[in-house]
């Protein structure tokens, strides 16, 4: 069994790694957007579904990645992939910045301080013209390099997944998981529960920062309302809630489901598909918290790292 | 850029913070009974705010009669409509782990904002009713924020009255204190969780519909306000009811402050600096209160 999976997954990759020689540009853009949201969907599960406290700002970590690399591109003339790991650890510095005040306390706190943090950055980078362009914005240098933002893209995703993996498999992951489960037990068992989430939270903050740098490379111009959207953080949302909030594989596979639902069908409705999405949180939260791979999980008496 | 601050300005920067500060109290005093009675960061907050906003945009609209007049709408309408929303679904998450209820509320908010954009789109509206200012010694007075001010001021007031002189107030209290001992006092938590939702939707539909007749309203605006209410009871301490109306002025002040001093673009960051200085500092806010 184990065997099986392993042979489908390395299948998989293999097909990944050919597809852009035989996919037309629209499909290789198509893969990439998919990628992108994996990676989305699971840096959000990576603090709020493992610990509990919910970010309702991720988007935040994104625009700020990609302003960022962006900067870096255009002013330093910094390669693309150098700018987008540098954009990771601006999000990264600011989640220090946040997060430690923030989460010492408990869930609601975090929560509002995310909701507030994406509409301050917005403020910010329109405000600093000199820097960031401000409303006008940025416009990168011309590059076609959608094949190998495809594969940095599918890389950032993988590593995340495979992050996840290797969380929820370990001490830390259990640590991260007794802090969502009880967090006054969770401290009196000696975790040091502010550190925990803390680093749970520098990762999450992270992946976005990356993926966000390499949007800004991929659209070649980046504004204000473009990358900081609280649409972005709501579809994140919704991926990894549907996927299976907690779990390895959920987030991958409720991005991959709604992120092809949108593009086929919804996009056509804009305020009505949001409506959706808000259902879908509502319905999710009421009745089937653990998303459709937690029910799968509890049916077939999966293990908790599929 | 130096700019010379007179008395004038500075007594215009006060007055106009208490102004703003009044309705901030009153909307924040809804989210706080909610979090109080419940441990429910209610995220849709400013969200009923904004249905309270066009409740008041469209009694203008469509009746042309004196928009002040449609607080005797929204706020039953949003009372009932509170309720709805605790009987139908926040009442299953109460008891659940806070992520529960802040992700069910969030998925409530994104529904009825959509739904708002669906219906109304989502272009700037505005009640043009009582325009212009008087002026008291240098002092500019915006017509409609004084009576905003005024209205807020009551209700807020006539809401501690209900919660300090009458038997249901004091069972909210109670829940708020402690809801097992209520429960054993017989106080029906329940229907204190279902009021309790009611009065607070009331509270921001009132809100809702002094803000409509002052600004532009449009369905995305109400998210602000879930922040700033939740700024407020930051600073006033969580659960500590009289708090709410000092956080409210205090928010207001430093608000006006900040945009004399900085451009008004950047003064909007300041309420969130202020609110992560406050819980790096003091957590518990400025009162005290229940540290959760």
């Amino acid at each position: 069994m184990r065997g099986l999976v392993v042979a489908g997954l390395a299948v998989a990759l293999v097909l990944l790694v050919l597809y852009p020689m035989v996919a037309s540009g629209y499909e290789i853009r198509f893969m990439l957007q998919l990628f992108m949201w994996v990676a989305l969907a699971q840096s959000w599960n990576l603090i709020s579904g493992l610990t509990g406290y919910v970010s309702f700002g991720h988007v935040a970590f994104f625009g700020t990645g990609a302003y960022a690399t962006g900067i870096l591109i255009t002013t330093h003339g910094w390669h693309w992939a150098a700018a987008s790991v540098a954009g990771g650890l601006a999000a990264a510095i600011l989640a220090l910045i946040i997060g430690y005040p923030c989460l010492r306390l408990k869930g609601p706190y975090f929560a509002i301080a995310m909701l507030g943090l994406n509409e301050v950055m917005r403020v910010l980078v329109s405000y600093f013209e000199g820097l960031t362009g401000g409303g006008m914005g940025l416009s990168l240098p011309t590059l076609y390099a959608s094949v190998q933002i495809y594969y940095a893209m599918a890389i950032a995703a993988l590593a995340v997944t495979g992050a996840a993996y290797l969380i929820v498999t370990s001490r830390f992951g259990l640590r991260l998981m007794t802090i969502r489960e009880d967090e006054i037990a969770a401290a009196a068992m000696g975790i040091d529960t502010a550190r925990h989430k803390l680093y749970a939270f520098l990762l999450s903050a992270f992946v976005p920062g990356v993926v966000g740098g390499l949007f800004a490379r991929d659209q070649g111009y980046i504004e204000p309302i473009a990358v900081f959207p609280l649409a972005f953080t709501i579809t994140m949302i919704v991926m990894a809630l549907f996927g299976g909030k907690g779990t390895v594989w959920g987030p991958a596979l409720g991005a991959a489901t709604l992120f092809v639902l949108q593009e086929l069908v919804w996009v056509r409705f804009l305020f009505l598909h949001q409506v959706l999405f808000g259902a879908i949180i509502i319905l999710v939260v009421l009745f089937m918290p653990r998303g459709v791979l937690g029910v799968l999980q509890q049916r077939y008496r999966l293990p908790r790292y599929v | 850029m130096n700019v010379v601050i007179t008395p004038a300005m500075v007594g215009q920067v006060v007055v106009s913070g208490l102004l703003a500060g009044a309705l901030y109290s009153m909307v924040a005093l809804g989210l706080a009974l909610i979090f109080g009675v419940m441990r429910v960061i209610n995220v849709a907050h400013g969200t009923l705010l904004t249905m309270g906003a066009y409740t008041t945009f469209w009694w203008f609209r469509l009746l042309g009669v004196n928009p002040y007049l449609s607080l005797l709408v929204s706020m039953p309408v949003m009372f009932v409509v509170g309720i709805g929303l605790q009987r139908a679904m926040v009442r299953r998450v109460v008891n659940a782990p806070e992520l529960s209820s802040l992700l069910l509320t969030f998925g409530i908010s994104i529904a009825l904002v959509n739904g708002l954009q669906l219906a109304f789109t989502s272009d700037l509206r505005t009640v043009e009713f009582l325009t212009g200012a008087f002026v008291v010694g240098g002092v500019a007075l915006s017509k409609s924020r004084l009576v905003a001010f005024g209205f807020a001021l009551v209700i807020t007031l006539g809401a501690y009255w209900f919660l300090q002189a009458t038997r249901f107030g004091k069972a909210i209290r109670a829940t708020s204190q402690s809801p097992m001992v209520a429960m054993v006092c017989g106080v029906n938590v329940e229907r204190v969780h279902l009021y309790t939702f009611g009065i607070a939707s009331a509270l921001a539909a009132a809100g809702g519909s002094l803000v409509a007749i002052m600004f532009a309203i449009q369905p995305e605006m109400g998210q602000v306000y879930t922040f700033k209410s939740f700024l407020v009871i930051v600073l006033g301490g969580a659960g500590n009811y009289p708090g709410a109306l000092l956080g409210g002025m205090l928010l207001g002040l430093i608000e006006q402050l900040s945009s004399l001093f900085l451009t008004t673009q950047l003064s909007e960051a300041v309420a969130y600096v202020l609110l992560v200085l406050v819980l790096l500092v003091r957590p518990t806010g400025l009162l005290g209160g229940r540290a959760t």
